[in-house]
């Protein structure tokens, strides 16, 4: 329905006219029922605005083109479509301006009305037949009617006008004018100017009151006028087709808002427009006469020193407007986002502005729309030459050159800032494509169901793996070993934050943004809850949580999946305990029962007749299954986890609440208690072989398990578990089974059992070393009796990596340490008594009476060579570190002699003559494989005879 | 505390294995041993420490079913994790 050539060259303008007008006329001949008195009304609400856009929608135009650039066109399109219809009406009014005050006043509503295409009202129903309107209706109507009421009386006669009038005036193109002028024309010419200038004032005033956004669009227009005059036909690009689109959009919304307070903006409007027309009345009155001619010379002339000026300063131009066009986008998105969230004042402008800015536009247009353009290209024109005199004015060639280098520096200069700056601007236009899509409900919607995904019942155990992590690099780190990173809600459930965020920069705030926010949230849904309390006591919804941080429908991932066979469990674990062998078939369970019940039966009967201590009493069993080992090892983890996670969950010891401090301690004893009693160290020495805590730690995950409960149990405890282990040292694998280790040749079971006793060495050993660190002598003694009593002392010895010689060499160690600070100890109490002390002596005599014969064979090369001697001979010898393994044993020996009486030393010497002569001799001979070997022999040697106060350099061979 | 009172699905039994030694029998006539340290549902397990042997029969062209030439391939694995679907069995290996 437009009726603006896009033209600026008087040939096409021309063609374009007849053509447009051509179709107008057919236009014409249809007939609609709108204006009919039976109209219901409804047409004004069709949207007829865009049509111009059809070709270009419905493939009207050439080849389609790929690059479409959705960011960034839309501002430059609004910027042409103002811009064309401008243009169009300076070449109306040049060619037409004049007869009458009401042609005058027509055009200037035409042009009002063609402005207002690019109005909100643009999208609303046009108006061309629709004088046959009766005025209720136009008052009836909606703001659609508004506009045409500005538009409608006027507009129909302004069409027929421009109908009547141009194929005159396309011809009166005056071109021929400018040669032949008077002085008089020109006199008028400068008057004309001035009093152009001082209306353009006056106007600059009134729309810099009323509207900012106005100037900038007009800026905008300004440069896009020269872009217009000597580019190409500004035709729609195809990709300017979605912008416009939005741009609909947003116009949609504005209309909205307009229907709302159509009245008051009514109001407004008619003072508008009052005042408009009497400002059109006097300008128009003075000027019109003068304008009329000077206006074309001006043009005229201006234009085609453009042209010229164009052509050399094309390239500049082209960058100025670009980046012009870049500037003006951050208006572009401020505009769109006080479209989309307006706040009260943008709102306020918004629901002025459209109105405003018709009449004001129709005004400015029709004013001074051409002449500001003018004026600045008459500025231009004279700064170039000023400047060309001054460049002429400086005499010498070279300071020329160098002004011109300079310049060109300074352009080069400038350009890569611009280029920069474009860079920039681009990078953030396409950062801010999708600003603001999302509102700030929407953003929590969806914070809210990740959130609820994340809150589990036991946050510490489902960030298990991160909790402890993060706690092993906290102490590693040295820091404050700070609580877990967990969130705790009331009741038990929570969200694991996981991993503590390190450094500084954007991520870790982003990580505490979110924390803070999750933390939001959930103390609101808290507060929710308890604001809903009331009613929730008569509901029967067990969970304080449930729903609070909205709801997923159907079953979560975590759920199980559906159960196809119900098993009751229920009876499987109530009643009789075989029926918890669900696999297991019932005879073989009946008959396992049967047996051991007797025995049950007749040990309680004991234990309740005598009690555990009378060993006339106790009653044998047969040693613990592997089976029965790993299932009560099974039991005791899970009872290791379950102090565990009670531990975590310790309420602070200054807590107020009394009653939970004392549920905790109640049911942490209990576990603790049941663990205990599920190590059976308490069991009866006698009641199995091996005893059943040995055959608890046989397992390699049975001798792990130590470590870990030995802090849950007290010192008192854990010296109980070291007496039975002493008592029943013997029993263990790692004794037993220890020749194995003495084989030269390597097996599965050597490997198994060596890996065992390190176990052993490391867990068990490590975890009770602080109960013997402490032992006074006296238990230190007893200890060593109790050894010596209840096992081979020899076999216990002659286990290779040496867990036997280990634990003697501690108790020995720790006597020595007492023995130390008896000599200097101040304080009386703590020494051992006289009695102790020879108590002590009598145990190591014994002791070293038992190992007195066999000390060679506490050496394992000495064992492992009889080993091999036995071996046929041609068996290869597979190469063994024997020092490594000896040295264990020297370090016993040099314990052994530093307790030793002189009798005894000397009975270790002779004993252990030819061992050490042997070492030293090969050490010295050189019947060594190489240095490390020689080093070693001799610093097992030494170990010893250090504690003799003697060194093997004394010893000659 | 009754021993048993932990055992009520069959794979109860295999957790009593974890950190044990463990014989997995799998399909494709192959054959593990090895310290058992994981194990899920799909019976996949995690195993370290193990010894893999695959027999092979090398039956020759023509020969009659059932005389081809048994041998038995070994290899050891510091880790290894199996997929549950060719796990026909795992048990304890026989205590000495």
């Amino acid at each position: 329905m437009s009726f603006f050539g896009f033209e600026q060259s008087d040939q096409l303008e021309r063609e374009k006219q007849k053509f447009l007008e051509g179709k107008k006329e057919q236009e014409d001949l249809a007939v609609y029922t709108w204006g009919e008195e039976s109209y219901d009304g409804l047409g004004d609400a069709l949207q007829e605005g865009g049509d111009e856009l059809n070709d270009e929608t419905f493939g009207g135009t050439g080849a389609v083109g790929k690059d479409f650039d959705f960011a960034q066109q839309n501002h430059q399109l609004d910027e042409r479509l103002e811009a064309v219809p401008q243009s169009d009406v300076f070449h109306q009014v040049n060619s037409q301006a004049g007869p009458s005050r009401e042609a005058g006043a027509s055009q200037a509503r035409q042009a009002h009305s063609l402005w207002d295409e690019k109005s909100p009202f643009s999208v609303l129903p046009r108006h061309h037949n629709g004088s046959a309107r009766s005025p209720v209706e136009h008052n009836r109507t909606s703001s659609a009617a508004r506009s045409s009421h500005l538009s409608n009386g006027s507009l129909s006669a302004s069409v027929s006008q421009v109908r009547t009038h141009s194929p005159g005036v396309v011809g009166v193109q005056p071109i021929g004018q400018a040669g032949v002028r008077t002085l008089q024309e020109i006199e008028a010419e400068m008057r004309a100017a001035a009093q152009q200038s001082r209306n353009l004032t006056t106007a600059a005033t009134q729309r810099q009151q009323l509207m900012q956004e106005q100037q900038a669009q007009q800026a905008q227009q300004q440069s896009h006028f020269h872009q217009q005059q000597r580019a190409a036909p500004p035709r729609m690009h195809p990709q300017s087709q979605s912008p416009r689109f939005h741009q609909q959009q947003q116009q949609q919304q504005l209309m909205q808002q307009q229907l709302m307070r159509e009245q008051l903006l009514e109001q407004q409007l008619r003072e508008q427009q009052l005042r408009e027309r009497e400002l059109q009345l006097r300008e128009q009155q003075l000027l019109r006469e003068q304008q009329r001619r000077e206006r074309h010379l001006l043009d005229i002339e201006l234009q085609e020193q453009l042209r010229l000026e164009e052509v050399e300063r094309q390239l500049r131009a082209q960058r100025l407007s670009d980046v012009q066009n870049q500037q003006l986008l951050p208006n572009r998105y401020l505009h769109q986002r006080q479209a989309s969230n307006p706040s009260p004042i943008a709102q306020h402008r918004r629901q002025q502005s459209p109105a405003l800015m018709d009449t004001l536009q129709a005004q400015y247009q029709q004013n001074g729309q051409h002449i500001p353009h003018n004026i600045q290209l008459q500025q231009r024109l004279l700064n170039e030459l000023a400047q060309a005199e001054f460049m002429q004015s400086m005499a010498t060639p070279e300071e020329q050159e160098a002004l011109r280098v300079e310049a060109m520096r300074r352009i080069m200069e400038t350009e890569r800032m611009e280029e920069k700056r474009r860079r920039k601007a681009a990078k953030i236009a396409h950062m801010s494509r999708y600003n603001d899509l999302m509102t700030q409900s929407d953003k929590d919607f969806i914070t809210r169901i990740q959130v609820s995904q994340l809150v589990t019942q036991d946050p510490y155990a489902d960030d298990f793996y991160a909790q402890v992590y993060g706690a092993i690099l906290r102490s590693r780190m040295g820091l404050q070993a700070s609580d877990e990173r967990v969130l705790k809600f009331g009741s038990g459930g929570g969200v694991g934050l996981g991993l503590g965020q390190k450094g500084t920069g954007r991520r870790p705030n982003a990580m505490q943004r979110m924390e803070q926010q999750v933390e939001r949230i959930v103390n609101n849904a808290r507060q929710r809850e308890q604001e809903k309390g009331e009613p929730r006591l008569f509901s029967t919804a067990p969970h304080s949580l449930q729903g609070a941080l909205g709801k997923t429908s159907g079953r979560s991932y975590k759920a199980a999946p559906r159960q196809l066979l119900q098993v009751d469990s229920a009876a499987a674990n109530g009643g009789s305990p075989t029926m918890g062998h669900a696999h297991i078939s019932k005879e073989d369970a009946i008959r396992r029962h049967g047996e051991g019940a007797a025995k049950e039966a007749a040990k309680m009967g004991a234990e309740a007749l005598g009690g555990v201590t009378d060993p006339d009493g106790i009653v044998r069993q047969d040693p613990l299954t592997s089976k029965e080992t790993l299932a009560i090892l099974e039991n005791l983890y899970d009872l290791v986890l379950n102090i565990e996670q009670l531990r975590r969950e310790q309420p602070s010891p200054d807590s107020d609440d009394f009653e939970m401090v004392g549920i905790w301690n109640a049911r942490y004893n209990e576990s603790v208690q049941q663990l205990w009693d599920g190590l059976r160290v308490m069991v009866p020495l006698e009641t199995s072989n091996p005893h059943p805590f040995i055959s608890l730690i046989t397992p390699t995950k049975g001798k792990k398990l130590l470590p870990r409960i030995s802090r849950h149990l007290t010192s008192q405890q854990m010296l109980t578990m070291l007496t039975l282990l002493v008592a029943c040292f013997s029993q263990m694998d790692i004794v037993t089974h220890a020749p194995i280790l003495d084989a030269p040749e390597e097996t599965p079971e050597q490997a198994e059992l060596e890996r065992q006793t390190q176990t052993f060495l490391g867990s068990v050993v490590q975890s009770i070393l602080p109960g013997v660190a402490k032992a006074g002598l006296r238990l230190v003694s007893g200890l060593l009796g109790l050894l010596l009593e209840r096992s081979d002392i020899i076999a216990i010895t002659q286990t290779r990596m040496r867990p036997g010689l280990a634990l003697l060499t501690l108790f020995l160690s720790r006597v020595e340490l007492i023995k130390q600070s008896m000599s200097s100890a101040t304080d009386l109490s703590e020494l051992p008594s006289q009695e102790e002390t020879e108590q002590w002596e009598l145990m190591f005599d014994h002791l070293f009476q038992l190992l007195h014969p066999s000390l060679l064979y506490l050496f394992p090369s000495t064992r492992i060579a009889v080993h091999l001697a036995r071996l046929p001979p041609d068996t290869p010898v597979p190469a063994l570190h024997t020092e490594a393994m000896d040295q264990p044993v020297w370090q016993f020996l040099a314990a052994l002699a530093l307790h030793s009486s002189n009798e005894q030393q000397q009975a270790l010497v002779t004993a252990l003559r030819g061992k050490v002569l042997e070492n030293v001799a090969s050490a010295n001979k050189g019947w060594v494989a190489d240095e490390d070997e020689r080093l070693a022999k001799l610093g097992n040697v030494n170990l010893f005879l250090h504690a003799l106060g003697l060194d093997s350099s004394q010893i000659s061979v | 505390m009754d021993p048993s009172a932990g055992i009520q699905e069959p794979f109860d039994l295999i957790r009593l294995s974890l950190s044990e030694r463990v014989f997995v029998k799998l399909r494709g006539d192959r054959e593990l041993t090895g310290i058992l340290h994981a194990y899920d549902g799909h019976m996949n397990l995690i195993l370290s420490d193990v010894e893999e042997k695959i027999m092979i029969v090398d039956a020759p062209e023509g020969a009659p079913p059932g005389h081809g030439a048994v041998s038995i391939v070994k290899r050891k694995m510091e880790m290894l994790f199996v997929r549950g679907d060719g796990v026909i069995l795992v048990s304890p290996p026989s205590r000495t």
